[in-house]
């Protein structure tokens, strides 16, 4: 599975304002609502439903990376977005460190197969010390959207 | 290599600091939080606390991304549900360590095929195979289960001259079902081919079905040593296992536990061997059991210094061999000062199992044979791989490389030239380093 296969790039949010884990998230969740992957009706029920996975144990799995996700009966495919930010999210990681790079997934329920294969693409990617740095430097929407191609493209990832 | 390692006691501590010894990066799992900081300080690990069954918890072990995870906390089931999650997850591998003989029995249900893990292993199995081999083998390495114990790799020597001596191998009425894998003469071992024949002195590896691998070994070998003798001091798993691994064969074995009710269960479980109930770590009782008498002693009882003991006890009343199991890693210096002959550690039989796993691509596992170039490895049929595309016979395999078995699910055959492999099935094969390449080419996807 490739990142263009369940990233919405319209949704990508470069300079997250949020400083804790709930507000990112909202925030992500929003991007995605605002880029039409997911209705305004189901916002709420999203965040809540990922706040309630991240209650068993943070996603946030260190070196500055947080994959919260989710299944939800809301979206009828995989949607994804990444946010960047470059204060730093407090996220309750297994390292205590503060969260730069957070990718957010929601898949439908009914793909369980697909969603593992998505998580498991991202945490395969995020292992590239070079691919996470250069997103976190990134500037913009654009620069980002770029570097999930590149990571797409097997550039990063041998 | 990327390993998971869930449960942090002494089996998990010590493949870990083996792995990391080997440049691998190493995630282990324990529950409690103090000992994952322990394990942390100790070695150059990251250590996650949490149970290895919580989803959650393999998420933050990163086991999405593992090449191999291992289940090895001291539960069963718990190891059994983690490596089974771990495996549909997304690690490439996944080993579970299991105590209970049951969960490598396929007779009633099949484990292995229903969580999809890659190979149970029971510590006391292993240490009980370690064991045999000492007996049956001493000097060699091979003997392994493959298949899931229903394929055996045996090798024997050709001590006397019988009827196949010096027949080209394409001659001798094998058994369809068993293959002569390597020939070994001098210092020079090959994997045998059609012409070949064997001579006195050689060292022949069988690979096959258990129950034909016997019948060959007795064509090939026409007169066996006399039957020889050995004692096992203790009847836990370990001691369950080398007997009856033992009594099949040449050997008359004499098993004794302390506890009555265990013997009861060994005397019932055990068709050719003399269950004794007695303490082995008494002198008079090694007396009364002619222990002195015995070509092998072998001391499993669950305690060191009994195993110890009990060796240096059967050496000074006259046994001639004698081995014992030693966990701990800082007796492993004295033992041969003592005269036992083979101390076997669980853990590091353990570790060297999980050693042959660590491989990319289509191999699943690797083990050596002895003092050679030979490896046989179990590698896995994948869906477009350019072996499934011809009949076996016109495979371009290398000359050096021999396909001795094929299985799928518990069913094992060898295959002729005629057969095809389709995906989904795990090959056994020969192969010389030398030829470990252009192999592994006709089983690798897209060149992965």
């Amino acid at each position: 599975m490739k990142f263009s296969d369940f990233m919405n790039v319209k949704a990508i949010s470069s300079e997250l304002t949020a400083d804790n884990k709930e507000d990112a998230i909202n925030e992500l969740v929003g991007a995605l609502v605002d880029a039409g992957s997911i209705k305004e009706d189901d916002r709420e029920s999203i965040v809540k439903a990922i706040m309630k996975r991240e209650e068993l144990g943070s996603t946030g799995i260190g070196r500055g990376i947080a994959v919260p996700h989710t299944k939800h009966p809301s979206v009828d495919q995989l949607v994804g977005t990444v946010g960047v930010s470059s204060e730093g999210v407090d996220f309750d990681s297994l390292d205590g460190e503060k969260v730069q790079l957070l990718f957010l997934l929601v898949s439908p329920p009914d793909r369980p197969g697909d969603h593992l294969r998505a998580l498991e693409n991202i945490s395969r990617q995020l292992r590239d010390e070079t691919f996470c740095r250069f997103l976190k430097q990134s500037k913009n929407a654009d620069d980002i959207q770029q570097l999930l191609e590149e990571a797409d493209n097997n550039q990063f990832v041998s | 290599m990327r390993i998971v390692i869930l449960g942090g006691g002494t089996v998990g501590t010590s493949i870990a600091g083996l792995l990391c010894h080997h440049g691998h990066s190493v995630t282990v799992v324990d529950r409690d939080a103090a000992h994952a900081r322990e394990i942390n300080n100790e070695l150059d690990v990251r250590a996650v606390t949490g149970s290895a069954s919580q989803s959650s918890v393999l998420f933050q072990a990163d086991v999405l991304g593992a090449d191999i995870c291992l289940a090895v906390t001291g539960d069963d089931e718990v190891n059994i549900v983690a490596a089974s999650m771990a495996k549909a997850m997304g690690a490439r591998r996944a080993l579970a360590r299991v105590y209970a003989p049951v969960f490598r029995d396929l007779s009633t249900f099949d484990y292995n095929r229903h969580f999809n893990i890659d190979r149970m292993l029971s510590l006391e199995h292993l240490s009980a195979m370690e064991l045999a081999r000492g007996i049956r083998n001493p000097g060699s390495v091979v003997l392994e289960n493959f298949a899931r114990g229903e394929l055996e790799v045996q090798e024997v020597v050709i001590r006397e001259s019988s009827d196949a001596v010096g027949v080209p191998l394409k001659d001798l009425q094998l058994p369809k079902q068993v293959r002569i894998g390597s020939l070994c003469r001098g210092d020079k071992t090959w994997i045998a081919g059609a012409a070949d024949t064997i001579e006195l002195g050689d060292r022949v590896t069988l690979i096959g079905r258990r129950e034909d691998v016997e019948i060959v070994h007795e064509l090939i070998q026409k007169e066996r040593a006399a039957k020889q003798g050995v004692v096992i001091a203790g009847g836990g798993e370990t001691g369950y296992h080398l007997a009856r691994t033992l009594e099949n064969e040449h050997y008359s074995v004499v098993l004794m536990d302390q506890a009555p009710d265990r013997c009861e269960y060994l005397a019932t479980h055990l068709d050719r061997t003399t269950v004794v109930q007695a303490d082995a770590t008494r002198r008079r009782v090694l007396e009364e059991e002619r222990v002195g008498t015995a070509d092998y002693f072998v001391a499993c009882t669950g305690d060191d210094e009994n195993n110890i003991m009990a060796c240096v006890e059967a050496t000074d009343t006259g046994a001639e061999h004698v081995m014992a199991i030693v966990s701990r890693p800082d007796y492993a210096g004295v033992v041969g000062k003592l005269g036992i002959d083979l101390a076997v550690s669980p853990r590091n039989v353990m570790a060297k199992q999980v050693l042959g796993f660590l491989n990319s691509g289509p191999v699943v596992s690797r083990t050596s044979l002895t003092g050679g170039s030979i490896g046989v490895y179990e590698i896995e049929v994948l869906e477009g791989a350019l072996a499934t595309e011809h009949v076996l016979a016109n495979v371009p395999l290398p000359a050096s490389c021999l396909i001795a078995a094929v299985m799928r699910d518990d069913y094992v055959r060898v295959p002729g030239a005629d057969d095809r492999l389709s995906p989904g099935e795990v090959v056994v094969a020969l192969i010389d380093d030398v030829s470990l390449e252009a192999t592994l080419t006709q089983f690798t996807v897209n060149g992965k």
